[in-house]
């Protein structure tokens, strides 16, 4: 699910930067530190939409280095279990298939893969497809899941997925 | 497998009326699966609710009816508890239950995908899908291929080389800072995938890094027409130094379907379905550089591979004539015009070019591929887009050969199963023995000169060698005697066989030729002239590990060590390796050999064993796996041999064309070629134990090939 939601950062500048361009150059270093991370509890950060305030900054003592707190707006991407999603699969193979939506990965397992589906390794791309080939999903196919779990870490986030309910599969345009 | 079955109950207080299942008996649900649609009785309101399971697992029996009205605490249905037969990230993949909490067990141990260590399966699960993948295989009449990258199908070096060979790709893997890496295709690559790929499923694994792997693995296949991400890469062995440990996980039903061509026989531990393949050699002075840590060869460095050297600046010199001189001219006369231009400089430059290209003209004849010869390689230059693009001549031709051999692997297997009809599976093990086998079945050969005589003929590699081609050795003639191996012409079992009818007289080539392309070859190509053959030991990638069960006892690859130096030189200086006792045996061995007078017959003029000793040493090996005992009294007689012809010229006359050869061993360019003066003034100093026979004789065929080269 997205979220717009406001967070903190701490950016660590070096003196050379102090200057003119100073909070340019803390917002430059807040959108590359920040941007296509992943956190735990938030998940992944999206873009920066707006940067709230850049606190009063602090030099570290013997250093030189300051210390400036920003609180900043974004849009970030957090799985749940239970949620609906669109993604596309990556890679097919006897075990199950593996999908990403956007930065996230999912793994399938085969038995989360409607039964009526085979995989077929013989064809070119490998895929997992009906008898009568009206579904047939490949490597880079768009597929509708439903996560099952979701692994979180602290730098990242997986989930395991399944197509085993209504209206979960190919997405056909 | 012991199966917890859970029993659900209503809990409601009320009795419920169950409209609607929306499962069914073996469907596996997890936590707040839609079970079945119900509605209180009784009540007024009608409103259909929802009954979310409770628990993961699959449902192993539905006990209640629909339409049924099930009192409190009555059973609804049976769930079997989920076993997480599949584990991604220690997380359940079926019901997503989280196995790092809760003290869960999961039995997932296999980790079945091969570029997916995470992602493991449970034992029972491998099996059903390597069953699953066995039956699909026979069904498709396929086998599986376990394909090796560094030179097998491919050559890699960090060196600097021209950017402008063709079929050479260039790469970074590590960011724009990260080394260079220049990878050559072997010629025929992809012919060989394409052809080969209909009979086998073709799977990657190397000792490669991943991201190597599958950079390699994108340029050897674009459209993932012949892998689709089956690569094993380093990241994924079990073991650093064994690919062995992974097939068992990869292929849990058995490895009876798998064959296996590699560079190197000691990470497989020699298994008999691998198809030890002639190592590819392009970039001089680079080995494998994706060896296991503490194996790497170092062989073949300075003879075979192309000196690149060469080749750059000459070609920078016409690409200026080329622009200058013929502006306007079409792309396909300005090649032609540039090789006969580029022939004729190389004429007046220097003779020995006007014997490559001729070489070139009249096709090689196979005997010196065998002995790989060094040619100077001439270059082709096409001009596209004002690019310039060398082609460099490439005689390695070894795959179309692998190809063959594998396609009769494959139909003999297949033949095999079609002859056993109760859908027994024949095991690759023994089809690839078998098939080796036939190659010189029905031949019997005597050997003259092959084996020293203080060896037993069964315990020679070239027994060995000829026993796994099927051929029969006998120690002497007899009635039906077919070939006789023979080192050099004039021995006593040479001249009685001069008189025999249908006896082919072969070198040893011969015989190397046949072990390494699995195919008798006319024999006629490999004649016993005057001047004999020196390769006595087969090359390292003929061996025949199932013949010879000593052999991988006394290779195993812990035992092979680096030169402490690490340099060519002292690797393969004799005294290094040879303690004073060994010395002292080898001149025992040779009065003994010479006083029972064997087959030489030139043995006349001895001379005293050590300084000679050196020497030849570095010839008469070419093989790994021979023990050091085995070579000693022959290399007297060799040496003496040598004495005799004019080849010790021969190896001056070389060392005088090839300046740089020597540089590049270390020593110093117009000193007169002496290696055992120099191996005594620095053997001294290095440890006599620290070289394993086995890489030390890899090193003296690689000299003794370019020595012999010119």
């Amino acid at each position: 699910m997205f979220y717009h939601i406001s967070l903190e950062h701490e950016i660590l500048l070096h003196p050379q930067y102090f200057g003119p361009q100073l909070l340019e150059k803390v917002k430059t270093k807040l959108y590359t530190e920040v941007e296509g991370t992943c956190t735990g509890k938030y998940g992944f950060v999206i873009a920066v939409t707006t940067i709230d305030s850049i606190g009063a900054g602090l030099i570290l003592p013997g250093q030189g280095f300051v210390i400036y707190p920003v609180k900043y707006k974004a849009i970030v991407f957090r799985p749940f279990k239970g949620e609906v999603l669109d993604a596309v699969v990556r890679q097919v193979n006897k075990v199950g298939m593996f999908a990403e939506i956007g930065p996230l990965s999912c793994f399938i397992s085969h038995h989360s893969i409607p039964a009526e589906m085979e995989f077929c390794p013989n064809v070119n791309p490998q895929c997992y497809k009906t008898k009568d080939e009206d579904v047939v999903i490949h490597a880079e196919g768009e597929i509708r899941l439903k996560i099952v779990g979701t692994r979180v870490d602290a730098t990242g986030i997986f989930a395991i997925g399944t197509l085993m309910d209504d209206y979960l599969g190919l997405i056909s345009n | 497998m012991a199966e917890k079955t859970v029993v659900i109950s209503q809990q409601n207080t009320k009795p419920i009326k169950i409209s609607k299942w929306k499962v069914r008996e073996g469907f596996t649900i997890s936590i707040g699966t839609v079970v079945f649609l119900y509605d209180f009785e009784k009540v007024d309101i009608k409103q259909q609710r929802k009954f979310k399971s409770p628990q993961a697992g699959t449902v192993c029996k539905l006990i209640a009816q629909e339409g049924a009205i099930i009192p409190p605490g009555e059973v609804l249905f049976e769930l079997e508890a989920c076993i997480h037969p599949t584990v991604m990230k220690d997380m359940c993949a079926e019901c997503g239950a989280d196995l790092r909490k809760d003290d869960l067990n999961s039995t997932a141990s296999v980790p079945m995908i091969h570029t997916v260590p995470d992602l493991k399966v449970s034992e029972e699960l491998a099996q059903k899908l390597g069953k699953a993948d066995g039956e699909r295989l026979l069904r498709d009449k396929k086998l599986v291929l376990l394909v090796d990258l560094d030179q097998t199908l491919i050559h890699t070096t960090n060196d600097i080389i021209p950017p402008n060979l063709k079929d050479v790709y260039h790469f970074q893997l590590y960011g724009p800072n990260s080394p260079w890496y220049h990878t050559r295709l072997r010629p025929g690559t992809h012919q060989f995938l394409n052809k080969v790929s209909p009979y086998f499923e073709l799977h990657i694994c190397t000792f490669g890094a991943r991201n190597y792997a599958h950079r390699i693995t994108a340029i050897l296949d674009a459209d993932e027409r012949f892998f689709s991400n089956r690569v094993l890469s380093r990241d994924e062995c079990f073991n650093p130094t064994s690919k062995t440990a992974n097939l068992k996980a990869l292929f849990p039903c058995g490895d009876h379907m798998v064959c296996i061509i590699d560079d190197r026989e000691d990470v497989w531990s020699h298994a008999t379905n691998l198809i030890h393949v002639k190592p590819y050699h392009f970039f001089k002075h680079t080995g494998d550089i994706n060896a296991p840590p503490g194996l790497e060869k170092h062989e073949h460095d300075e003879k075979d591979g192309i000196d690149l050297s060469n080749i750059t600046p000459k070609v920078d010199k016409e690409n200026g004539n080329d622009e200058e001189n013929l502006p306007n001219c079409d792309k396909t006369t300005v090649t032609e015009a540039f090789s006969q231009n580029e022939d004729s400089e190389k004429i007046s430059e220097n003779g020995e070019s006007q014997k490559d290209s001729n070489v070139e003209e009249t096709k090689e004849p196979p005997d010196e591929k065998t002995e790989n010869k060094p040619e100077e390689r001439t270059e082709e230059r096409k001009n596209e887009n004002a690019i310039d693009v060398i082609e460099v001549e490439d005689p390695d031709d070894y795959l179309l050969y692998l190809e063959d051999i594998l396609i009769r692997i494959h139909k003999a297997f297949y033949e095999e199963y079609d002859k056993l009809d109760s859908g027994e599976v024949p095991d690759l093990k023994k089809v690839i023995p078998n098939v080796k086998g036939q190659v010189l079945k029905g031949c019997k050969m005597v050997f003259s000169g092959l084996v020293p005589t203080h060896i037993k003929l069964q315990h020679s590699r070239a027994y060995q060698v000829a026993k796994s081609l099927g051929a029969d050795v006998k120690q002497d003639f007899e009635e039906d005697t077919t070939h006789l191996v023979a080192v050099r012409p004039g021995t006593a079992k040479v001249n009685a066989g001069r008189r025999r009818k249908n006896l082919k007289i072969v070198t040893p080539d011969w015989l190397w030729a046949c072990a390494e392309r699995w195919e008798r070859i006319e024999e006629k190509i490999f004649p016993l002239n005057s001047k004999g053959s020196k390769n006595r030991h087969p090359p390292p990638h003929c061996s025949s590990p199932e013949h010879n069960p000593n052999y991988s006892i006394h290779d195993t690859p812990a035992q092979r060590k680096r030169s402490p130096s690490g340099r060519f030189m002292d690797t393969i200086n004799p005294l290094m390796s040879f303690s004073t006792a060994d010395i002292e045996d080898m001149g025992k061995e040779v009065e003994d050999t010479l006083d029972t007078e064997s087959e030489s017959e030139e043995d006349a003029t001895k001379k005293a064993p050590l300084p000679i000793e050196t020497f030849d040493k570095e010839d008469s090996s070419s093989s790994s796996g021979e023990s050091l005992t085995a070579e000693m009294p022959r290399g007297h007689k060799r040496n003496i041999d040598k004495r005799n012809d004019e080849d010790e010229e021969e190896l001056k006359e070389s060392e005088d064309e090839f300046p740089s050869t020597k540089f590049r061993r270390g020593e110093q360019l117009d000193s007169d070629l002496d290696i055992g003066q120099d191996s005594n003034s620095e053997g001294s100093a290095e440890a006599p134990d620290e070289i394993d026979d086995g890489e030390w004789n890899m090193m003296g065929a690689a000299l003794e090939r370019e020595f012999l080269s010119n």
